[in-house]
């Protein structure tokens, strides 16, 4: 089960008509599926689009009426190919992942997706992990949508215009036969708002009602040469125009402003609300998009329908298109149309506005001014703001050092942090070796106090990454991978190709039981359980199986072994493939599930021992060594005792978990006396009762100045 | 002219930043305004920085409005921050401008890895970060807000909420309202809720300055030991009584009999003020209190030890709590328990045959009668312990340490005083204390040696001994340190 609950989120799925839909974008989208009759819906986890497959995966049971077939697909390949229901059969689909990363994965089975088209509506609801906040490489999907002929909606963030949008996609899709992708950024996903629902629709063929027989045999139906080439002309010429009819038709994208004006901006739907803030700044435009400059919202960015370019454009003096990210595919799109329409207006985009990085406020501001400028039509308000804000950020600065960074780390008492430790203290003992670093939580490794991992190559490519190392170095190096990424690619693109080429190198599998940095979703390794859907497939038999010889398992806490561990794997003698399974519940996952349970056996008078870890503030010398070989948030510092000391002493606060890595890690590193372990016996057993009155006994009977504690 | 709020909360990963949020944004729905709330969570939610922005409107009938997804520089009129480095990174994204914005911040820190990390004190400056919060903002208002929030059992963010419910233009009922609509821990929310509302009518409490210890010095010897303090300088006796009776406890009157005579050495030389004095004092006492293997042992074994475990751990009544030592003594601590004349002879041996790296982890329940017991035999070693091998090291390098004191004050009392700060560099354990004294003899052997026979110009003698002394701090490793002494090295030739 993941790690949010949506209970209340899928009752807010159920609701019909006229009725108000309070909450997230994501799950605004989630609920305009169901009402677009949605026969399947398919993905793979990550923000900022998770909770779309979640929320489904935990509300089968609630939402059976539909019979919507669901899948938590292995990786975004499947899930793109899992849209291959609608070449065939006149099936709504959906599948979700995170972009740009995802769309690469999914890039093979798009192409042949797209190659024959659909018959049912087939969407693709991507999160744009870009800007603030964004963890992957800032690349645009929109390259991948030009390349296949995919069409790609960006809707303004406004979630009654994101549910239209979701509708028409299926529309757009069906009447060009081709899948459509919806791109989300960040905020848009997380933003919560309300619209006006209606009724789910239950889809004509679905699980409940399923197909009785399968489809005719149709050559243009698949991908394969010589209907590819058909194909290819079929995308020019029918599928296009037929897309920018409904486009036009449908209104998908929006006018708003005065009709005549010498001035226009076209702008990426996503990107509006960010527009208008700054129009507003300038006095063009109030909180409610009572526009008087003409703006052209693109709800759909590819295709743009020419003749609504050249609309939109004839009789303009300038128009400036908003268009986030590198290569500015859209300005090129608008240029080349009002080249061949042969329309005089001048085009403005990426000369005034940045090519790389988020348009934040102040960015599209600056923009903005260059373009009244050019035109000139600067606003006062705008360049005075603009003048204001730069002042106030100089004094700002001037004022005090930025802030150093708050990067996101290990949780209190992960299971990862002490393979990590492990690693650094045979980095100390032994020097450095090569680090594939790999997708997951334990890319935090490549943060301080760690600070290690020598490339990052995408999801599960860890140990492919570091063939060529391996084949070109004397020392061995060493692939991380979780496993999550073991079973999205890590298996065949690492594990296969390490065994065919006979890779002599050291992998080590992170096995903490779920896909924990996208929100601890099940894998196939992941424990079975009656509300999950993990089938307890167990890493190392895989491993045998596929003809790896060397596979030793660790507790991944245990500091000592692990460094012994990788030790002896990157001091063999032998040659090949050595892989260390470091298992350990992720501690999120296992205090959720552990919490309750614990609590339950208290109340009911069960002997439970509740371990934490303490230093001793006396002892402590204020060194802060075991900080160094950890960085977990409970272990922190406080202000000296000590009068006559001043450095802050180590602290372990209230919230330790009771992992056990301060002790190992003292015990690995020899680090100093200050730790000790506390075990809270609750409902203690007449033995350990015993034990304690003679233990207070002897020590009262050798201190008899001080009064021994009562508990 | 219609309202329009505009709210930024800075939060860190698993605060429960999103469901503050939630409730104001909830509440406002619900008393008719239109709201919209978005975030940047994701992995940041992993411990790391985040915010929160929310927008609220009046409603307007058949309008419906285009809200910011992001925040705007100069147009936040509230900003809410549940730690103090949070609330300065708000400032510098512009965010908090004296025309417009209040700021209701924790005082609480939650230090970063960096400042975890440092060798020494790498905390950033409580007093700096208020500053720069106030001097930005409309007005800021400052509380604990994570131990008010301790302090009832309940979560910061319901604290939060009750404190900005006065600046909110929803009815404290309706905020009420949000939080039993959302049904998680109601009951500690709402008390929370109400401990923040009364916070902000009350003044709000300033937080610890850092480096302030929570104990105050001794102002006076233990009973029977006052002569000692009688030709010191009454500028200096809190610091001189602190010492003795530190060092009563960790030996004896003779102890600090001689703490205090080295102390005297010093009184009469010109140049030694007060706050020369004072220093040397501190770190005197502390290095001949020096943390061997029967301190350890002594301090493990005191009573109030065991009754503040049982209060951090949150025992309750009837709980048994047991406690385990992780120890792990290598050859050094073992044998420099032993009298010099033997334990010096196997130490040599322990590391001719490579035995160094040796160690015993042991984990040791103080709390069981064999624990205690041993660590009772180890304190036992006490009265032995001026004759033992680390004893008599220790007091070797505090008469090198002092020695060396005496000449620079000679030559440059500002140098003097930035090498009795030197002393806190030998400190620890095991490898700690290994890398403190090859750094200070580093320092000594580099910088102190040549700048007192004039090999190395004078002018920048204590400016030296500060860059040398911040340099063996900056890196475990030694690099910082080796470049100094290096760059140092060409300054002479």
């Amino acid at each position: 089960m993941a790690e949010v609950s949506f209970a209340r989120e899928i009752e807010s799925l159920k609701l019909g008509s006229g009725q108000i839909f309070h909450g997230e974008g994501i799950m605004a989208v989630t609920k305009a599926l169901l009402q677009s009759g949605v026969a399947y819906v398919g993905g793979y986890q990550g923000a900022p689009v998770s909770h779309l497959l979640d929320v489904m995966i935990e509300a089968q049971d609630q939402l059976s009426d539909l019979g919507i077939h669901v899948e938590s697909c292995t990786n975004e390949a499947a899930a793109a190919a899992m849209l291959g229901a609608s070449i065939n059969y006149p099936l709504r689909g959906v599948v979700t992942w995170k972009s740009i990363v995802g769309t690469n994965v999914a890039a093979d089975a798009l192409s042949n997706l797209a190659s024959p088209g659909v018959l049912g509506g087939a969407l693709i609801v991507v999160g744009e992990d870009y800007g603030e906040g964004a963890s992957v490489i800032q690349e645009r999907t929109h390259a991948f949508a030009l390349k296949s002929s995919l069409w790609l909606l960006d809707p303004r963030p406004d979630l009654t215009t994101i549910v239209r949008m979701v509708e028409k996609s299926f529309e757009l899709s069906e009447a060009s036969n081709t899948p459509v992708i919806m791109e989300l950024r960040i905020r848009a996903c997380h933003v919560f708002g309300s619209f006006e629902a209606k009724d789910n629709v239950a889809a004509t063929w679905s699980a409940a009602n399923p197909i009785d027989k399968p489809a005719d045999f149709q050559y243009m139906r698949l991908s394969h040469p010589p209907v590819t080439f058909v194909q290819e002309a079929d995308k020019i010429q029918r599928r296009l125009p037929a897309a920018q009819k409904f486009i036009v038709d449908q209104k998908l994208n929006e006018i708003v402003g005065p009709e005549q004006h010498e001035l226009g901006i076209i702008v990426q739907g996503g990107l509006f609300n960010a527009l208008n803030g700054r129009l507003e700044t300038a006095g063009l435009s109030d909180g409610f998009a009572r526009a008087n400059i003409p703006v052209l919202v693109l709800n759909v960015t590819h295709p743009l329908a020419p003749s609504q370019i050249t609309g939109f454009c004839a009789g303009k003096k300038s128009v400036l298109i908003v268009e986030e990210g590198h290569p500015e595919f859209i300005e090129q799109a608008v240029g080349q149309i009002l080249r061949r329409a042969d329309i005089q207006t001048r085009l403005f985009g990426k000369d005034v506005l940045p090519s790389a990085g988020e348009y934040s406020p102040m960015v599209m501001a600056r923009g903005l001014s260059a373009f009244l400028a050019a035109n000139d039509q600067s606003s006062e308000k705008l360049d005075g703001w603009i003048a204001s804000t730069d002042a106030h950020l100089r004094e700002v600065r001037q004022a005090s050092a930025p802030p150093p960074p708050r990067l996101p780390g290990f949780c209190t008492g992960c299971p990862e942090r002490p393979v990590f430790s492990a690693m650094k203290l045979l980095r100390q003992e032994s020097g450095p070796v090569h680090v594939a670093a790999d997708i997951g939580c334990h890319a935090f490794a490549t943060f301080a106090p760690f600070d290690q991992g020598n490339s990052i190559l995408g999801y599960g490519m860890s140990l492919a990454s570091a063939a060529a190392v391996a084949g070109t170095q004397k020392q061995r190096p060493v692939s991380v991978m979780g496993d999550g990424g073991f079973w999205h690619n890590g298996l065949l693109t690492g594990v296969a190709g390490a065994v065919l080429n006979k890779q002599d190198s050291v992998l080590v599998v992170m096995n903490n039981g779920y896909s924990s940095a996208t929100g601890a979703q099940d894998l196939p390794s992941s424990a079975p359980n009656p509300h999950g859907r993990g089938k307890g497939v167990d890493i190392e038999k895989t491993l045998r199986g596929m003809g790896v010889t060397s596979v030793t398992r660790v507790r991944s806490y245990g500091v000592s072994k692990v460094r012994s561990a990788l030790r002896k794997a990157l001091g063999a003698t032998t040659k090949g493939l050595k892989v260390i399974i470091a298992d350990g519940e992720c501690q999120l996952a296992r205090q959720r599930r552990v919490r309750p349970l614990e609590a339950k056996a208290v109340a009911s008078g069960t002997r439970v021992v509740r371990s934490r870890f303490w230093v001793d503030p006396e002892v402590c010398t204020g060194d802060h060594s075991c900080m160094r070989l950890s960085g977990c948030p409970s272990l922190t510092i406080k202000p000296n005792e000590d009068p006559l000391r001043r450095d802050p002493v180590a602290h372990v606060q209230s919230d330790c978990v009771g992992c056990g890595l301060c002790g190992e890690v003292s015990h690995a590193a020899q680090l100093c006396p200050s730790f000790a372990q506390i075990d809270v016996i609750q409902n203690p057993s007449v033995l350990d009762r015993l034990r304690r009155n003679a233990a207070l006994a002897v020590r009262r009977w050798l201190s008899p100045a001080h009064q021994g504690p009562d508990a | 002219m219609s309202r329009h709020l505009r709210i930024l909360i800075a939060a860190l990963g698993g605060e429960g930043g999103g469901v503050l949020a939630g409730w104001i944004a909830d509440a406002a729905v619900a008393e008719g305004f239109m709201a919209q709330r978005t975030s940047i969570p994701g992995v940041a939610q992993r411990t790391g920085a985040t915010t929160y922005y929310i927008e609220i409107m009046d409603r307007a009938e058949g309008q419906s409005a285009v809200m910011a997804l992001s925040p705007c520089p100069g147009e936040v009129d509230l900003v809410v921050a549940s730690e103090l480095l949070e609330a300065t990174r708000v400032v510098h994204g512009g965010f908090v401008t004296q025309d417009r914005t209040t700021v209701i911040s924790s005082t609480q820190r939650v230090f970063t890895i960096q400042e975890r990390m440092a060798m020494g004190d790498g905390r950033a400056d409580v007093q700096q970060m208020r500053g720069v919060v106030e001097r930005f903002a409309r007005q800021a208002t400052f509380a604990d807000f994570g131990a008010i929030a301790a302090s009832a059992s309940c979560h910061v963010n319901s604290v939060l909420l009750g404190a900005i419910s006065l600046l909110l233009p929803m009815q404290p009922d309706s905020l009420r309202a949000a939080i039993r609509r959302d049904g998680r821990a109601v009951d500690a929310n709402l008390r929370g809720f109400d401990l923040g509302r009364n916070v902000v009518t009350q003044a709000s409490p300033g937080p610890v300055a850092p480096g302030t210890p929570d104990r105050p010095l001794r102002a006076l010897p233990p009973v029977g030991l006052e002569d000692l303090l009688e030709g010191l300088p009454s500028g200096i006796h809190a610091t001189v009584s602190e010492g003795i009776h530190r060092l009563v406890d960790f030996q004896d009157e003779a102890l600090a009999r001689s703490f205090v005579q080295k102390i005297l050495r010093f009184v009469s030389l010109p140049n030694a003020d007060d706050e020369l004095l004072n220093e040397l004092a501190r770190h005197l006492a502390v290095r001949m209190s020096s943390e061997d293997t029967i301190r350890v042992a002594q301090l493990k074994l005191r009573d109030e030890r065991l009754l503040r475990l049982a209060r951090e751990a949150k025992a309750r009544d009837g709980d048994i709590v047991e406690v385990t030592e992780f120890l792990k003594p290598g050859p050094e601590e073992l044998l420099s328990v032993l009298p010099l004349w033997i334990g010096r002879p196997l130490l040599v041996a322990s590391q001719r045959l490579r035995l160094s790296s040796l160690s015993f982890p042991l984990k040791i329940r103080t709390s069981g009668i064999f624990g205690f017991l041993l660590l009772k035999m180890l304190a036992a070693m006490k009265p032995w312990r001026p004759k033992s091998l680390r004893a008599i090291q220790e007091a070797a390098w505090v008469d090198e340490w002092l020695t060396l004191v005496e000449a620079s004050l000679a030559v440059d009392p500002a140098a003097a005083l930035q090498l009795i700060e030197t002393a806190s560099l030998v400190r620890g354990y095991g490898d700690t204390w290994k890398r403190g004294h090859a750094s200070w003899r580093c320092i000594t052997d580099d910088v102190v040696q040549p700048m007192l026979s004039g090999r190395l110009p004078r002018q920048h003698f204590a400016d030296a001994l500060l860059q040398a002394r911040l340099a063996a701090q900056a890196d475990p490793e030694g690099h910082r340190l080796n470049d100094l002494v290096k760059s140092l090295k060409s300054l002479a030739a």
